[in-house]
């Protein structure tokens, strides 16, 4: 095949020379044309009939509830023992990523290696949670749901895994309630040494963000303005998850994943306004976990007071939660058995998409089975 | 067709191109003293996007019309964004920039404050003519009920504490 340009193949097919244009390049426009009218079609149809994604299938039951927030139980075989507790972020968005759709549910993962999964579901607070505080999460609200796994799980042991803003709230929950048996403690991106947070700390430190302004202002932290903050933060994002969109448009399976996706990604919830002052001002600014100095409930939040088996999961792009933040809770723990892992990917591919299911979660419950 | 390496080697001289303007554009950000204008994006670019449309323009003129155009041209598209994304990525990770957000978002919370009060004052005196609950006093009902939630809670723990203790009082 000689240098030609597009022009001269038109001119060829459409003076009845197809002949000469070999098969497979024929075959490859073929190809082609049929994606594009896949395209066309799919694009159609999803702005004139859209479709709502089934999230969140896996079958639960609620165990617990405590004003918004709310616990899941996950029920499996129970290959092992220990319950798992999740806890995801408070605010920010909704968790039903963590069951996003069959066959990419962290959740569906989880229980088919046999773990009684138990979600907390933080809910979606209005104005009259305004006074709810990060303390108030960690010695009211953490203490209670442990409490629930272990009476309806009938063990006496619990392993807990905090995800993003989960992580240092469970972290801080864990360090200052030893009475209550955690066997394990997973952190899966969650930030720790708030020095090392990224764009998120220099925009929300001492000399640039006036917190109390802020809260005494808006009274909470609404959901456009999270929404905000976070598209900020990576300002091409939309740009190429549509670029993305239409050059997989043709794919059924991977709208679908796309449309679910998309959906979590598009509903923000408000953070309460005393909640967002304390996580502000004692994790971004202060760095008070880390270095030792955060007083929850009367206690003393030391790390080091943390002894239970620990593992730690970062991702190398994450923007969010950089992984020298989150692995920084290796170093602080006082455990003997300890791992990290860096995994490819971003704060997100951690918990949803191929590559959380293939990299991530095999890893987790891994690494968790024998010690469950 | 097209040699694999060639669009390779393109991406890698556009990445060095737009790293390379993007280090120097932070800089220049960085160092411009806060009264001066902050340089035109488009002029400063403007020759590197002549350069690299011109050199796609050469090989789309060179090269045989295969779908395989199109994935590159979508490689082109990802490596663009990503290359924006780094040059955004320096520039807002710069203190100047996060000092100018937090005072614009200062200057919003200054303005709106005085602004808000006025419209809840109004809303507040507005319900309480017409006879129905503001929302300040639905949110203390909502609280009142939180707090019932959890002395009911707190009753049944001790209940349950002290039926346990009972009931292991008790001979078998």
């Amino acid at each position: 095949m000689g240098q030609e340009r597009f022009a001269d193949v038109v001119e060829r097919f459409t003076s009845g020379f197809a002949a000469d244009v070999p098969a497979e390049m024929i075959k490859q426009w073929q190809e082609e044309f049929e994606r594009g009218f896949r395209r066309l079609k799919n694009l159609h149809e999803m702005t004139v009939n859209p479709a709502e994604p089934k999230t969140g299938q896996t079958p639960r039951v609620e165990v617990y509830k405590r004003n918004k927030s709310r616990l899941y139980r996950y029920e499996s075989a129970r290959t092992h023992r220990t319950p798992l507790l999740f806890v995801p972020n408070l605010g920010i968005s909704r968790p039903y990523i963590f069951d996003l759709l069959p066959g990419g549910s962290f959740v569906e993962h989880m229980t088919r290696q046999g773990f009684d999964f138990y979600l907390l579901d933080w809910g979606v607070f209005g104005p009259e949670d305004n006074d709810l505080t990060v303390e108030e999460c960690v010695v009211k609200i953490l203490p209670r749901m442990a409490k629930r796994v272990l009476a309806t799980s009938g063990t006496d042991e619990l392993s807990v895994l905090g995800y993003c803003m989960g992580a240092p709230i469970s972290a801080s929950f864990v360090a200052s309630h030893p009475e209550v048996p955690v066997k394990n403690f997973v952190n899966m991106a969650g930030p720790i040494d708030f020095t090392k947070v990224g764009l998120f700390g220099l925009w929300l430190s001492k000399q640039n963000f006036n917190v109390d302004r802020f809260v005494d202002t808006l009274g909470a932290v609404p959901a456009d303005m999270v929404k905000a903050g976070f598209k900020l933060l990576k300002p091409t994002m939309d740009l190429s998850t549509n670029v993305n969109l239409w050059w997989n448009l043709w794919n059924d399976k991977y709208l679908e994943g796309f449309q679910a996706l998309n959906k979590w990604a598009n509903e923000y919830v408000a953070f309460p306004g005393e909640f967002f002052r304390q996580w502000v001002r004692d994790f971004y600014q202060d760095n008070k976990l880390y270095r030792g100095e955060l007083v929850m409930g009367g206690r003393t939040v030391r790390l080091e007071h943390i002894t239970c088996p620990v593992f730690v999961v970062g991702a190398k792009e994450d923007y969010i939660a950089p992984p020298a933040c989150v692995r920084a809770l290796i170093d602080a723990v006082g455990s003997r058995e300890k791992e990290y892992i860096e995994l490819p990917g971003g704060h997100i591919s951690l918990i949803a998409g191929r590559g959380a299911a293939t990299h991530c979660w095999p890893k987790v419950s891994g690494w968790l089975a024998p010690r469950s | 067709m097209v040699d694999g390496p060639v669009p390779n080697q393109l991406f890698e001289q556009w990445r060095k191109q737009f790293e390379e303007g993007a280090q120097a554009w932070t800089r220049l950000l960085s160092q411009a003293p806060p009264t001066t204008a902050t340089p035109d994006p488009t002029a400063f670019w403007r020759p590197v996007l002549d350069q690299g449309v011109q050199t796609w323009a050469k090989l789309f003129a060179q090269t045989p019309a295969t779908p395989e155009l199109l994935t590159q041209w979508k490689q082109f598209l990802d490596q663009w964004i990503e290359a924006w994304s780094k040059v955004l990525g320096q520039t807002m990770g710069t203190e100047q920039f996060a000092k100018a957000m937090g005072q614009s978002l200062d200057q919003f919370l200054v303005t709106s404050a005085p602004a808000k009060k006025i419209v809840d004052q109004q809303i507040e005196q507005a319900l309480q003519a017409l006879n129905l609950p503001s929302r300040s006093q639905v949110t203390a009902v909502a609280k009142q009920i939180v707090e019932l939630e959890d002395r009911i809670e707190r009753l049944e723990d001790s209940i349950t504490a002290v039926l346990r203790h009972l009931a292991n009082k008790e001979p078998p």
